[in-house]
């Protein structure tokens, strides 16, 4: 699924392994769903969503 | 920093699959010796406890971990999901192919008629459950 969680990191200057951390998954998650290859859980989307102060629609697009 | 846990295991399974591979191992050893098979049931006492050293021992890649039980997160729980369906589907696969060459042998297709009746009865059993935890 699209995402801006890449961009997002990248703006707070995180590394993936930070958000990881911060996430409590692994580095690997954040990788996968960086690339598309994972979509996260709801619970995973909304500790996201809020850590960056957006919104799950805003940080994920399901049109694209 | 906000710290969250999405599924997350600790680290205190770490030593669960290896111990859990040493016992397993006991286990055979024990059959083999109830068996007078003490070779066999040696030799797989050391197979198991090799990979649970190895799995123990082994670095920080995510399979490996993701094995071990610690560092598994939503994304692995969902993968191991997957390689225990695919698993149980060769399983399957497996356990209907051995049963049909039995009964082309000619013979009455045991134990491959009960484990695969077990398989269809579980797998039936699983679905009622899961559907009615909802």
């Amino acid at each position: 699924m699209k995402n801006l969680v890449r961009a997002l990191r990248i703006e707070k200057g995180l590394a993936q392994g930070e958000l990881a951390e911060a996430m409590g998954v692994s580095r690997q998650t954040i990788n996968s769903i960086e690339n598309e290859r994972y979509t996260p859980s709801l619970p995973l989307a909304l500790a996201l969503a809020r850590y960056f102060g957006t919104s799950v629609e805003e940080m994920f697009d399901d049109q694209g | 920093m906000t710290r969250v846990n999405c599924g997350r295991r600790g680290s205190v399974s770490r030593w669960l699959m290896p111990a859990g591979c040493v016992l397993f191992g006991c286990v055979l050893l024990l059959a083999g010796w109830l068996g007078h098979q003490l070779v066999t049931g040696l030799i797989g006492l050391v197979i198991m406890a090799c990979f649970g050293l190895f799995v123990a021992l082994a670095g920080r890649s995510e399979t490996v971990r993701g094995l071990r039980g610690d560092g598994r997160d939503e994304r692995f729980a969902q993968i191991d999901l997957r390689a225990t369906a695919a698993t149980g589907l060769v399983l399957i696969v497996a356990v209907i192919v051995a049963f049909l060459v039995e009964i082309a042998r000619g013979h009455d297709g045991s134990p491959y008629t009960w484990l695969g009746a077990l398989a269809g009865i579980a797998y039936v059993a699983a679905v009622a459950f899961l559907r009615w935890r909802g």
